[in-house]
């Protein structure tokens, strides 16, 4: 008898209906800022709701800096409303609905790559998704360090934070690396972790690092030296980093210079946490933000950027989410302790935004079918 | 008067959906699957076959011309009417191909031969297709391997706890992968558990992981689809008809012979079920190769999910297509075998099992042994990762701390409502993953239903059916994105939204229907036709019968299917993301993913809540199931 009610309760209950939900686009008039210049207004509108898309660990990490963002910003400007938006893959869920004409949700991007800039222009008109920044209007743009510009071409973004692409290694089983040749050679033979560059910033970082130091036509040798020497590439960070790397597997791991600084934070052996800087450099990976075509809070965005590099939010930005300001020295407080730990390459490396355009995914696609092809 | 006209009313409706009970559920269903999963995969598939809005094949031509992705078949498909190059070529090939097999050791220090077939060919390029299928094949081998010893003791043998177990067995299923490698790292790296084990004995340390990077991804399969394997195995085996054993006994079997031909031939098509959804499934696995294997191990899936990170989404869509397709394939293939079985069993009367350790002679018998041994097998392959999770969540660099459950706990009490809660997250697990199960279970019973014993027609339904489990992960959640978060256009610039709990239910009870209607039709494929036609030809309507005879036959196959659901429902990350952003509705995976960052002890903490709150309700629902199996 039980069995029977079971089955009829199961074998009797309806599908539930959809949850649909109708719009309507809007009418998309502010589409194209880029003739505009966005003149600086005489009474700009300092009210209402700004929202800014951009990644998860601003908001839902430990300790992130979005919450502050949110509270200070707030604070000084009453009227307005910060709301955090995340969008599921990065700038490509705007790329896609701005080709698909749908609506998009947000008026300040946060966390653009340059990759992510050469991205949109790949597929969408030249210099579109995001409006051509008027920096007269953003008074401490002139506070962010040299080499941290991002080499737009449209003036899109501005940088607000940076981080380094190093090497993490362990002193008591390898020496410190001198130079990218070194890992060639016999001494780090089944030594170091990297990242899959299709789909890892850190990983796609290094891979440019090499294409910067060996050219276009010689970095493929190299990773075959790469190869030849055993070095292993995992998908992504986190396995190469908390899998691999902490578990002892291997002694060396590309990793982000600021790694001290969570070792110092958990206690773990210094002496695993080495950083090496191999040539003398380091691969850096500036984060820019934007404000979207089709923002409606165009004047409050403006704040926001002017806002976001300001000393306190810079400070904030860079110790809670563990990167480096973007703004100089003069005009940001550290704590001496992140000070002593993040550390700086002697010289930092960049593959701008002219050479990655038209050129990225070849030089990652003719990378990965080296390796993977069996 | 007007209560006796309600009441005739009330049985006359009554009487109308019982007569149209499994039509209207099947109505439902295709409703559900049409914008859940058609409309989905449609949108991106689409884009494989036409070029700004102009059919072409160019992009499969492209693909399967490239020896980078199909190796030697590229020159077949380059010229296909060249065959008399072709068959020299192969010929050429064939001449050439020698097989030995070796005795080799593959656990270091461990005395233990195993023969090792090798094949020595002259330089045969399989391309990223050919060595996806490769990998595939030997994970489904290991896991058959590694699963039907446990679906053998589970349904022979009686021990405290069997129940526990069994409803146990599929917990790996809902671990996120970023949580599985970390398991394995956790387990069998050099500073791992195990080392740290057989350090204690003066053993080691060894390379486990980077000893072989292939038998480790293959050994992370089976630690996934195993329980599978047993799982749907289990079910097949608890509704084995004995008496259809005890006949066999009676005229004069062996119990081997007995078993041989009367048991195996009952349970071979749940066998070769899980065999299959284990193939499929490491056809299309994703993050678990790279995160444990490296780039070296790339298979399908990675090219997909790079062609739509950079959008490119022809490409991405033909190198689904063609996944899909072979998937599809294969299950036909099984299908068609699966129908022609008709079995005569007319009764689900489970064997009755014996004690596992009666006594201290048994105990020492050698199967016995040889089931102590598999144990702890199981205990490192299974057990192991999971524990050494569970430590990694309260360990950081100066030895044990409650850290990361201090940064849930701060979370749920002083996060913001953009946050991610973790309470949260364990209510919506929990619902919809119920949901899920009241959704699925009706729909996979009508699939079973419509296509079990059918003719060719019935086997091609059942195909499509398996859609869900026959598409690209990262195809079908792009797919979600375009078609139902952006909105599906409507002409005059209307455009309608599907998302929220509702749509994720609805996405889940999609990708879990599949398992129900595994579980199921093995089993009723093997009941006797005769009991249907006999309770129809005394009147019963087609859904009576089938409340009244079948399903209650197959009521382990239902569990065991009802288990699946909700485990499904429980583990899904790809949709449940896709359909939650910017809303309440995130899941335990979800939230795992999002605490990840620099350090991973946070996600670590949330990884061990899902496991501990997944572990609990499968015991409830297993439980609960239990009452109706008998």
């Amino acid at each position: 008898m039980k069995r029977r009610t079971f089955v009829g309760a199961v074998g009797g209950s309806t599908v539930a209906g959809f949850a649909g939900c109708l719009t309507r686009d809007g009418e998309d008039d502010q589409g194209n800022g880029t003739e505009t210049g966005d003149p600086e207004p005489e009474d700009p509108d300092l009210e209402g709701e700004l929202r800014v898309a951009t990644y998860e660990s601003m908001v839902d990490g430990e300790n992130p800096a979005g919450p502050w963002l949110k509270q200070a910003f707030e604070e000084e400007y009453p009227d307005a409303e910060l709301t955090w938006t995340i969008p599921n893959n990065g700038i490509n869920d705007y790329i896609d609905r701005e080709q698909q004409g749908a609506d998009i949700d947000a008026d300040v991007y946060l966390g653009a790559n340059v990759d992510d800039l050469v991205r949109i222009d790949d597929n969408l008109d030249d210099g579109g998704l995001l409006r051509d920044l008027n920096v007269d209007r953003i008074d401490r743009a002139d506070r962010i360090r040299d080499g941290l510009d991002m080499g737009d071409p449209h003036g899109r973004v501005l940088a607000y934070d940076t981080g380094y692409i190093c090497l993490v290694y362990d002193e008591n089983v390898v020496d410190e690396p001198e130079t990218l040749d070194d890992l060639t050679e016999p001494a780090y033979e089944d030594a170091l972790l990297a990242q899959n560059a299709q789909q890892s910033d850190p990983g796609q970082a290094f891979l440019l690092w090499t294409i910067d130091a060996y050219g276009e036509d010689g970095y493929l040798d190299y990773w075959q030296g790469l190869e030849e020497n055993g070095i292993r590439v995992l998908n992504d960070w986190s396995e190469s980093y908390t899998g691999a790397y902490m578990e002892g597997d291997r002694p060396m791991v590309v990793s982000y210079s600021t790694d001290q600084v969570f070792a110092n934070q958990y206690d773990y052996d210094m002496s695993r946490h080495q950083i090496a800087f191999p040539n003398d450099q380091g691969y850096a990976n500036p984060e820019g933000m934007g404000v979207f075509e089709g923002a409606s809070e165009v004047d409050l965005a403006y704040e926001f950027l002017d806002f976001a590099l300001s000393s306190d939010a810079q400070a904030q930005i860079a110790q809670r989410n563990v990167q480096f300001p973007a703004v100089a020295a003069e005009h940001v407080d550290l704590d001496e302790e992140f000070d002593r730990y993040a550390h700086v390459p002697p010289e930092a490396v960049t593959v701008g935004y002219e050479e990655l355009r038209g050129n990225l995914d070849g030089w990652v696609e003719n990378w990965a079918r080296e390796f993977a092809s069996q | 008067m007007r209560a006796a006209g309600l009441r005739r009313r009330s049985t006359a409706v009554r009487r109308w959906l019982e007569h149209h009970a499994l039509s209207l559920t099947a109505i439902a269903t295709a409703g559900v699957l049409a914008v859940m999963l058609y409309l989905p995969v449609g949108v991106v598939f689409v884009n494989a076959a036409f070029d700004d809005g102009v059919a072409t094949l160019a992009f499969f031509r492209e693909v399967l011309t490239d020896p980078f992705y199909v190796g030697v078949l590229a020159d077949l498909f380059a010229e296909p009417l060249a065959v008399r190059a072709h068959l020299e070529s192969l010929l050429g090939w064939l001449a050439a191909v020698s097989v030995s097999i070796s005795l080799e050791y593959p656990i270091p220090g461990v005395p233990l031969p195993i023969p090792w077939p090798s094949l020595e060919t002259p330089g045969i390029r399989t391309g990223l297709f050919g060595f996806t299928a490769y990998q595939a094949a030997l994970s489904t081998v290991a896991s058959v391997a590694l699963g039907l010893p446990a679906a053998y003791i589970l349904a022979k043998y009686e021990f405290r706890g069997r129940r526990t177990l069994r409803s146990l067995t599929i917990l790996p299923f809902v671990l996120p992968g970023i949580m599985v490698a970390v398991g394995f790292y956790a387990m069998f790296g050099r500073t791992g558990t195990l080392n740290q084990l057989l350090g204690i004995a003066g053993l080691g340390p060894y390379p486990f992981i980077e000893w072989n990077p292939l038998a480790i991804v293959i050994v992370a399969h089976a630690f996934y689809n195993a329980p599978l394997v047993a799982r749907v195995t289990v079910a097949a085996w608890e509704s084995v008809d004995v008496r259809t054993v005890e006949t066999a006994r009676s005229l004069g079997a062996s119990p081997r012979r007995a078993f041989r031909d009367v048991v195996v031939p009952q349970l071979l098509p749940a066998v070769l079920t899980g065999a299959l959804l284990t193939f499929i499934f490491t056809f299309m696995t994703f993050p678990i190769v790279l995160a444990l294997g490296g780039l070296q191990l790339a298979t399908v899936e990675v090219w997909i999910y790079d062609r739509v990170r950079r959008l490119a989404y022809s490409e991405a869509a033909t190198l689904a297509v063609l996944e899909t397709v072979l998937s599809l394939g294969l299950t036909y293939a099984y299908l068609r075998y699966e129908s022609a079985q008709s079995g005569l069993a007319r009764g689900a009367t489970s064997p009755s099992r014996t004690p596992l350790f009666p006594d201290l002679r048994t105990a020492l018998s050698p199967r016995r042994v040889a089931i102590v041994g598999y144990g702890i097998l199981t205990l490192v392959v299974f057990v192991g990762p999971m524990a050494s999770l569970v430590v990694g969540g309260v360990t950081d660099g100066s030895g044990f701390t409650t850290r990361h459950y201090a940064f849930l706990l701060e979370r749920q009490l002083e996060g913001a409502d953009y946050q991610t809660l973790p309470l949260v997250a364990i209510r919506n697990s929990l619902l919809f993953g119920l949901a899920t199960l009241v959704v699925a279970v009706p729909m996979g019973i009508v699939v079973s239903v419509v296509t079990v014993r059918a003719d060719r027609g019935g086997a091609i339904v059942d195909t499509l059916a398996m859609l869900p489990l026959a598409v690209s992960g990262v195809v079908f959640g792009i797919g979600l994105l375009q078609g139902l978060v952006f909105g599906i256009p409507l002409p005059g610039g209307w455009r309608i939204q599907v998302t929220g709990a509702v749509a994720i239910v609805a996405a889940h009870a999609v990708a879990a229907y599949p398992f129900v209607t595994r579980n199921i039709s093995p089993l009723l494929a093997n009941l006797d036709p005769a009991m249907v036609e006999s309770a129809r030809a005394l009147g019963a309507s087609r859904y009576r019968a089938l409340r009244d005879v079948e399903l209650p036959l197959v009521a382990s196959g239902i569990v065991a299917g009802a288990a699946f659901a909700f485990a499904i429902s429980i583990g899904e990350f790809s949709s449940t993301v896709i359909l939650a952003s910017g809303g309440d509705t995130y899941t335990m995976p979800v939230a795992v993913e999002r605490y990840l960052g620099r350090r991973s002890g946070p996600a670590i903490a949330m990884g061990t809540v899902l496991l501990v709150i997944t572990a609990a309700s499968f015991v409830v629902v297993d439980r609960v199931g239990g009452r109706f199996e008998g």
